[in-house]
Formats: C-alpha cells, structure tokens, sequence
C-alpha cells in the first residue's frame, strides 16, 4: 500500500461519486422510462467502479464481492427486470411529474447543496475522496425526491433503487473498507426481493386499476 | 441449538409449506409449527434467566439472547400461535364463501412463518446489520399479506405501506452505518471492527460522538415508520384496514414491537455513548406525539379496523414514552405492556374479521349496532378485548399503564403523565363509545341473520383473553424477574 496510489484512488473515487450524482440529475430531468432504467443501470455501473476501485487500491478483496453482486444485481439483472415489467404490461413511455423539469432542476440543486452544508462536519471522517458522503446525501434526498413527483408506480421504485446506491456509497465511504460481508450481502438480497416484490405489485396494481398511475391510488383515507 | 431451532423451526415450516398439497397439511403444519415455537421460547425464558443477566450466545456470537430478546420471543410465538389457530376457521369461512382463491390461502401460510422467521431474527441476531435486513425480511412478506384480497383497497395499502416502509429502511441503513462508521473511525486499521450489538456497546464510549447522534436520528426516522410512530404513522391504518385479520394481528400484535425493539438497541447504544439524555428525549417526544394524534383519528373514526389501528398507534406511542421517561418504574410499565397490548389487540382484530365476514362491510354506519343479538359469542369477546384495551380494571393493560402513569409522577415527569392521561382518556372515550354502539345498540333493518358459531372458531378467538385474564392477576415471580431484568438492559444498568 504505497501512499501516491492510495492517492490516485481517492481522486477516482471522486469522480466517480461526482459521476454518480451528475447520473443522478440526468434521470430527474430525463422524461423516457427505458432511458431512465438505463440511466440507473450506469449509476449502478459506476458504483462497482468504486467498490473494485477500493477493493484493488486498499486490498479490502471483500468489497470485491460487493462489486460483482452490484454488476450482477443492480447492473445487469434489475434493469433487466424492469424492462421485461415495462414492455409486458405495455405502459406509454413518457413520464409526466408533478413538478416541472426547471422546477425539479432547481429543487434537486438545492437538496444538493444542502447535503454538502450537512455533511461537512463529517467529511474530515470520510477517507475516501473528498466528497463522496456528500454525494451519498445528495442521492437520498434527490431520490426522495424523485419518488414523490413521480407518478408511475415503476419510477417510484426507480427512484427508491437511486437511494440504495446512495446508501452503499456512503457504507464504502464512511467504513473505508465497507461492512462485514455477511451484512452486505443481506443487503443486496434484501433489495433484489423487495424489487421482485414490488414487480408483482406493480402488475397487480396494473391489472387492478388498469394504470400506473399511483396517484390514482387515493380511496384509502385517514 | 436453541437459538438456532427457534429461528429453523418457521423457517421449515414454511418451506414445507411451499411443496404441502392439502390444505389441511397448510394448517397443521402452521399451527404444530407455531406450537413447537412457543414451547421453545418459554424453554429460552427459562435458559436466560438461569443465566443470572449473562445472555445466551450461538454460532459464535452471531445470535445472541438476553432479557429483552427473550420477551421479545415470547410475544412472537404466542402471537403467531393464536394467529395460526384462528386462521384455520377464517380462511376456510373465506375460501367457502369465495372470497379468496386456494392459492393466496396457500400464500398466507408460507407468508406468515416467513414473516414469524424475519421478527424473531430481529430478536435473535446480535448484528445491527443482520438485524435491519431481518426488519426488511418482515416487511416484504408482510406486505405481500396485505396485498392478499387483491381488492383495488388492498393494493393501494400495499403499495403505500411498501414505499414509505422502504424509504423508512433506507433511512434506518443509512443510520446502522452511521452507527458502524462511528466504531470504524477511532481505528484507523486495516481490522474491520465487529458489527455485533454487544461489542459496540462494549466500546461505547470511544465511539465517535457526532456520528452516534446522526446515527439515532435516522434510525430513529426509519424503524420509527416501521413502528408506525407519528408523523410517519400514514401507512399503518391502511395497512392493517386492508389485510386480512389474522395478518392485522400480527402486524398491530408483535410487528411494531418489533419495530421497537429494534430502535431500543439503538437507544441503549446511543444513551451508553452519549448518556440517556439526547435519545431519551427523542422517544418521549415521538411517542408523546404519537398518543396525541390518534385521540381525534379515533373520535371520527367511520371503519371499525382503522380505528383498531389508531388505538394501536396510541398504545406504541404509550410504550416509546414510557421508555423515554426511563425511568424504573415506566420502563418496566413499558415491557408489561407490550405483552398485554400483545394479547389484547389481536382479539379485537380476530372479533373485526368475523364481523368483516358476516357483515361484509366495517363501516360503523353500515353495521348498525345489535352485535350481541347478531353475533353474540363474537360481541362478547370484542366487548372485553374492547374493556381491557381501553384500560380499565381487572385488565392487565390497566397495570401497566397506571405503572407508566405513577412511575412518570415518581420521577418528576408530571407533565408527561398528564398529557399520556388526557390521550388516554380521549381514546378510552372513542374506542368504548364506538363499539358500545355497535354491540348494544338497536340493529339495523337490514342487519344479517343471527351467526351460527362453532365452538372451536370461539375457542380460537378467545384464547389470548383467557391467557390475558390469567396473566391480568398473576404475574409469575420469573416472569417479573426477567422484565426487571429486560428494564435494567434499556436503562443500562445491568
């Protein structure tokens, strides 16, 4: 472990973090279901760059297998899977939020800055790149964000898959060397189930109200 | 081994139960199951309180039980065991009357277990880690039971309550690594440190202070949903309306004690890092929140299951003030509550389904009143659950809460115990108002035929009340110790 490649990977993870957040942004303004899928396929992508980039710098080779359960899990087969949900229940293609795109724009700049306000108490804790807990609070608040304007149940859960990226980045930040990989690897399974659980609600909700649109989900009052 | 077959046992069951053909097979492999599970959780009572206050360990230290888990294990196996035995009737009354389909029945009792099996890992894992995904392991079998009708209603509660309970989780990850990163910064080194409870605990005071503090908020945020505290409390009246009633039980019975006990782990860490004073105060407020609200939810209340709902929310509210009154007295008063509120609620939801399904409709309007002429032997149980539920004496929950009450006086929270008494008060008025309307008063024109009960569904429905009524005036000495001891564990003075 010689100190100027420790240094040439906090800067990579740097910016991949900053990647991951510009991807973050680019799916709030990006108004096509199969882009936005894609879109999150790439933050996943540049999520196991950073965990080989901290497996390979750091020698922690457990991060390792948090990165190819990444490729295989959020990369390859979740966008997978809500492609297939997307062409076999045939929904339009076009999102329509709540919010404006300039409006959202502006709204997720600001949960951005705020998280930088937030976290920089912590920043002298995160070790790896200058500003990846940042980033980690901004992709949960944008993601929240991005859940409450959208209207399509499958964006939703998009969105809910952008602040687990959030939430793992911010486990590789903060613990260096990520968590124990028994939790890690809960975790991920945890996530697979619970977006197969939500596919099945998504197609029951389909075939229930013969829409998406979960702001028609309104019968159920105090 | 015991820690073991008590987490192997649902989980075979509802293994077994995935393959089973027969219905019949479904149900006594749920009900023997659930049997086993409870014999088994008196066995680890016993274990840990010879013991003498060091905890029972496996695999290492990987599972772990003390005072509080054991209790917890209690209130899960028998739960799931009344759960279980109601269910037979209910869901064979359902599948004759066409409500729901063999297969979702089939669903329901691989689901339940599977759920039994996330609650007692909470309980039983010593990793905070392990422990948030069991807490999402019960999330997502639970809302696949909610979903169950598949009613446009059913879904939408669903789908609410699976949103705001994964946001809820995300938060509460967010927090247990905060909470791992605050044990990771003092030591810089290669070593991972342990992510168990014990050994955090261990190491509290050299865990990194502002971190522990972040680390309680977003816990605290995120298991507080799942607990169903306000103002995260949206999805809880939907989805125990919505589910079908033995799923209600369970959810309303054990699933939001869960949910706190869960976020007691971490109050016991953060007070032993920081002292009692920033969560402590955290929970009074919450909870004290939470029992505020549900008063005037309850008084407007048109469905009789939402309103079972609201009273749970005030009965968590109660629990989590208590604790952060912290003290002896009200926490002890906290534990003795669950365990009643564990018995008393699923007899108020079990007594719903049966209206549910003879009346076909939980509107209070639509059902009228004249319950005790309709359905007598259904009234009955609802009217004494209801009288224990509202507090009042012979009842266990009457203990408890004067217990919280007069401990809150003692320690000079006086103010806490008033507000808990004027909310207490108000819900005790809502919910007897309500259903003394609905079994005593006159029925409507166009109320159902009289019910004909078997003897067996009444046996299954009343079970928790006469366990209740038992435990009401005897608390057996060990009992007694190991909820003193599970106190001490919470206040951090073992």
């Amino acid at each position: 472990m010689n100190p100027p490649a420790t240094e040439v990977a906090s800067r990579l993870i740097t910016l991949l973090a900053t990647l991951m957040l510009v991807f973050q942004l680019l799916l709030v303004v990006q108004q096509m279901l199969i882009a936005n899928i894609r879109l999150f396929a790439l933050q996943s992508l540049l999520l196991t760059g950073i965990a080989t980039v901290v497996a390979c710098a750091y020698g922690a080779w457990h991060v390792l297998i948090v990165a190819v359960l990444t490729l295989l899990g959020k990369v390859i087969f979740l966008p997978w899977l809500l492609q297939r949900l997307v062409r076999r229940i045939k929904i339009e293609q076009e999102i329509h939020p709540f919010v404006n795109m300039p409006a959202s724009m502006l709204i997720c700049g600001a949960l951005t800055v705020l998280s930088y306000v937030v976290a920089r108490p912590f920043t002298s804790l995160a070790r790896l790149g200058s500003n990846t807990l940042p980033v980690a609070l901004a992709l949960l608040l944008t993601g929240l964000f991005l859940m409450s304007n959208r209207r399509k149940a499958i964006t939703q859960v998009l969105a809910l898959l952008t602040t687990e990226n959030g939430m793992m980045l911010a486990a590789i930040a903060l613990t260096t060397y990520g968590m124990p990989l028994v939790v890690e690897i809960g975790i991920f399974f945890d996530v697979v189930v619970a977006v197969m659980v939500l596919g099945i609600l998504v197609f029951r909700i389909r075939e229930s109200f013969d829409s998406m649109d979960v702001s028609k989900l309104n019968e159920l009052k105090w | 081994m015991l820690l073991t077959s008590l987490l192997l046992i649902p989980l075979v069951v509802a293994l077994l139960c995935l393959v089973a053909r027969q219905r019949i097979l479904l149900e006594a492999l749920n009900v023997s199951g659930f049997a086993i599970g409870l014999v088994l959780g008196v066995k680890l009572f016993r274990t840990v309180l010879a013991r003498e206050g060091a905890a029972v360990m496996e695999w290492g230290e990987f599972l772990r039980a003390d005072a509080l888990s054991a209790w917890m294990v209690l209130l899960i196996s028998a739960v799931s065991l009344a759960t279980a035995l109601y269910a037979v009737n209910y869901f064979r009354r359902d599948l004759a009357a066409g409500a729901v389909t063999a297969q979702r029945v089939r669903e329901f009792y691989v689901l339940t277990p599977l759920f039994a099996t996330g609650m007692l890992l909470v309980v039983l894992t010593n990793n905070l880690g392990v422990m948030w995904a069991a807490v999402e392991i019960t999330a997502l079998s639970s809302v696949l039971l909610v979903a169950l009708y598949n009613h446009p209603t059913s879904l939408e509660a669903a789908w609410k309550y699976i949103m705001l309970g994964s946001v809820g989780l995300v938060l509460a990850l967010f927090g247990t690594i905060f909470a791992y990163a605050a044990a990771a910064s003092p030591a810089a080194g290669m070593a991972l440190p342990s992510f168990n409870w014990s050994s955090l605990l261990a190491m509290a005071p050299q865990l990194d202070q502002k971190l522990v503090k972040l680390s309680f908020i977003f816990v605290l945020v995120g298991y507080g949903t799942k607990a169903g505290l306000a103002p995260m409390h949206a999805w809880l009246p939907d989805a125990h309306s919505e589910a079908p009633s033995p799923t209600s039980a369970m959810l309303s019975g054990v699933s939001l004690k869960i949910a706190i006990y869960a976020l007691l782990r971490f109050h016991i860490l953060t007070a032993a890092c920081l002292g009692a004073e920033f969560s402590r105060h955290l929970l009074l407020g919450f909870g004290l929140c939470s029992m505020v609200l549900a008063g005037p939810f309850i008084l407007t209340q048109k469905n009789l299951k939402r309103m079972l709902a609201y009273s749970s929310l005030e009965h968590v509210g109660l629990i989590c003030a208590a604790v952060g009154v912290n003290a002896p007295l009200t926490v002890f008063g906290a534990l003795l509550h669950m365990g009643y509120h564990a018995l008393t609620k699923p007899v108020l939801f079990f007594a719903a389904g049966n209206i549910h399904q003879h009346y076909h409709t939980l509107n209070f309007r639509r059902l009228g009143g004249g319950l005790a002429h309709i359905m007598p032997a259904t009234a009955l149980a609802l009217g004494v659950a209801a009288v224990a539920v509202s507090g009042l004496p012979p009842f266990g929950l009457f203990v408890s809460e004067l217990t919280i009450l007069a401990g809150g006086f003692a320690s000079g929270h006086a103010w806490v115990s008033v507000v808990m008494l004027v909310s207490l008060l108000v819900v005790f008025c809502g919910v007897l108002s309500k259903l003394a309307g609905l079994v005593l008063g006159p029925p409507r024109a166009d109320a159902p035929p009289r019910e004909l009960v078997t003897a067996g569904r009444v046996a299954a429905m009343s079970l928790p009340l006469v366990v209740l009524l038992l435990f009401s005036f005897w608390v057996p000495n060990p009992l007694r110790q190991l909820l003193e001891r599970a106190a001490n564990i919470i206040r951090g003075t073992p």
